[in-house]
């Protein structure tokens, strides 16, 4: 009798994080399932109970070295909720600022050095070379561009919070330090370089899609709904609005949603296969309450962006598909989109009249007892959710991270990728390549969606080698 | 416009790996000059390649596994391998040639390393290593003024130089 076997990828490159992708084949060697695996194991929020709420901030940056602002701002917002107090203006520039910066330097990491040896050298190029030493060598300038707007995006971090990575210059209440103008005006000279590299990149990419029609038809290519926030004008943002849902047909599914809100319309599954967990949409159900998150779905969810070019661009984007964008290969066109927004919203923060004001912090006690935040971190939505005591320390905690809200896609994905490249009796190191590219469209970070410890259900299954059930044991 | 790079890197909550970021703070107090730039990192990302090619030599100060706990070692670095594996760091030799690839720079590089004993969670140097860190400053330190003093290529070690024994 013939068998079904398994392909295991482990680790999966060129990701943030540790994982590994399952490919179970049937017996005639087509992928019948296909499951990505996150290894690593964190317990952020659990760990963090007892301590004082505003450690906060500083606490849930460690979740992430690549976007510790976005967990910084989410963090903040919630202990903001906490005091109920209302930021100073100038605070919320400066923290948008911040949190743009991130995502340029984010994005720039995502696509540059880990999906440009795919995109730039094809996905069937020698695995020695498909790195960012092979970038180098075939395209110097590519290279170079993306050294330099990772450096952009680190050192306006810098400047304003004290270091590159992990600053705590976002506290409750506001920002620590006011920006003085001599880091106004040296972030002000970098921005017509940065937003060059950004245009040219995004001439190049779109040149080079023409090359990717099958991953474009085969990458994550199917209806679902996409989430962001968005501004109360349906424009883009990254700090604050409303949450709106789309469906793959375009229409508006839900809008005007609250984000503190967010455990009545998204809900939280634990998979026995993995440390990360999936959301759906409640009132959908899990799991076809499946929906997208991040570059492609704040793209998909926004009417405009409200600066000059990216507008252009986002534009030239809702033109791909006439209902929403469904490949997730557009993820990276649309991180790109999203880069031009970022130079440009901060050239306009920066260059307000007010951004060198001296009030950029409240100060109050606790004033509240629960408090949520929320922002669009560069990979999807994220929320902050604390319970403190009458003695302010954290009672309960729940972290909502963009990961998670993508696992499920993710999982389609592969397994769509799988069965549409994937022969059982010929493995080729492209075919594998991917199944792995499919996941970096969606740039995961998988440090920040592990963070849970404690109710995690946890399954051992026994099986023969026929697949016949031995034994098992379950708790959680 | 600084000759000289000292990139000392590591993890400052990784007790020992953190070696170098306790030592970055003290060259940067004892060699406080516009020749010499002292920058600490948790680890070497493409952009330090951009940096270490706009200097004449650069010095990497690490932790290391390799050794008895507290053997400091000073080498020249080599060419980067044939094979490489980018996904998030570097190493010295890496930066080294992603340096000559992307901006035509080949700066001489040295790396100081000094092995650690603990390298799980915590803020704190192990008593061997601490024992060892004001060597481990003063070798970088004399190994700086002797470049910035002389004739760069006599003032390298060779192949590998045990600073302190």
């Amino acid at each position: 009798m013939k068998q079904g076997r398994t392909i295991v990828i482990d680790p999966v490159t060129r990701i943030e994080g540790h994982s590994k992708i399952t490919l179970h084949l049937d017996e005639d060697g087509a992928v019948e399932e296909a499951r990505f695996h996150v290894t690593q194991f964190r317990g952020f929020e659990k760990f963090c109970e007892g301590r004082p709420f505003y450690e906060m901030p500083s606490l849930m940056a460690r979740i992430c070295g690549i976007c510790p602002v976005s967990h910084l701002i989410a963090s903040a917002k919630a202990c903001d909720a906490l005091l109920a107090v209302t930021i100073p203006p100038t605070a919320e520039k400066l923290r948008r600022i911040f949190g743009l910066a991130q995502v340029v330097q984010s994005h720039a990491l995502s696509l540059f050095h880990l999906s440009s040896p795919d995109l730039l050298l094809g996905m069937d190029a020698d695995p020695a070379k498909s790195n960012l030493f092979g970038v180098a060598e075939e395209n110097p300038e590519l290279a170079r561009d993306g050294i330099r707007l990772r450096q952009f995006g680190q050192e306006i971090i810098e400047r304003l919070g004290g270091k590159r990575i992990h600053p705590a210059w976002i506290v409750p209440g506001g920002v620590s330090e006011p920006l003085t103008e001599v880091n106004r005006d040296a972030i002000l000279s970098a921005i017509p370089d940065a937003l060059g590299i950004v245009e040219r990149t995004l001439e190049w990419f779109k040149g080079r899609m023409e090359n990717f029609r099958e991953e474009i038809a085969s990458f994550g290519n199917f209806p679902t709904m996409f989430m962001g926030i968005v501004k109360q004008d349906n424009g883009l943002t990254f700090y604050d609005g409303k949450i709106r849902i789309i469906d793959a047909a375009g229409k508006v599914v839900a809008d005007a949603l609250d984000p503190k809100r967010y455990f009545d319309y998204i809900g939280e599954k634990v998979e026995p296969w993995s440390y990360m967990k999936s959301t759906y949409y409640k009132p959908v159900g899990f799991p076809d309450g499946i929906y997208r998150v991040g570059p492609l779905a704040r793209l998909n969810v926004a009417d405009r962006c409200g600066t000059p070019r990216a507008d252009q661009e986002l534009a030239e984007f809702h033109e791909l598909q006439r209902t929403a964008v469904l490949s997730s290969f557009h993820y990276h066109h649309a991180r790109l989109v999203e880069m031009l927004y970022c130079v440009e919203r901060m050239e306009q923060l920066l260059n307000d009249s007010e951004i060198l004001s001296q009030r950029v912090r409240a100060v109050a006690r606790p004033n509240a007892l629960e408090g949520v935040g929320a922002c669009e971190a560069p990979r999807g939505t994220l929320f902050h959710h604390y319970k403190i005591d009458e003695q302010g320390l954290i009672r309960w905690c729940n972290l909502v991270i963009a990961t998670g809200h993508n696992n499920l896609a993710m999982n389609r994905s592969i397994l769509q990728v799988a069965k549409h490249f994937v022969r059982g009796n010929h493995l080729t190191p492209g075919m594998l390549n991917r199944v792995e590219a499919v996941i970096r469209t969606y740039d995961p970070c998988l440090s920040c969606s592990t963070h849970a410890l404690g109710e995690m259900a946890l399954r051992i299954e026994l099986l023969s080698p026929s697949g016949e059930l031995l034994d098992e044991v379950a708790r959680g | 416009m600084p000759r000289v790079l000292i990139v000392a890197y590591g993890n400052p909550l990784r007790s020992d790996d953190g070696v170098g970021w306790v030592v970055a703070d003290e060259l940067h107090r004892r060699l406080a000059s516009p020749e010499v730039e002292v920058v600490r990192l948790q680890q070497l990302l493409p952009e330090v390649a951009e940096s270490v090619s706009r200097v004449e030599t650069a010095i990497f100060v690490d932790a290391s596994r390799d050794g008895d706990p507290g053997d400091i070692r000073c080498q020249p670095v080599a060419a980067p391998p044939a094979r490489i594996q980018f996904s998030h760091q570097l190493s010295p030799a890496e930066v080294l040639g992603l340096a000559s690839q992307l901006y035509g720079a080949t700066p001489q590089a040295l790396c100081v390393t000094l092995a650690g004993e603990c390298f799980e969670h915590g803020e704190g140097l192990s008593e061997k290593v601490a024992a060892r860190l004001p060597l481990l400053a003063a070798a970088a330190e004399q190994l700086t003024k002797k470049i910035l003093a002389g004739p760069l290529a006599s003032s390298l070690p060779s192949q590998e130089d045990e600073a302190a024994s």
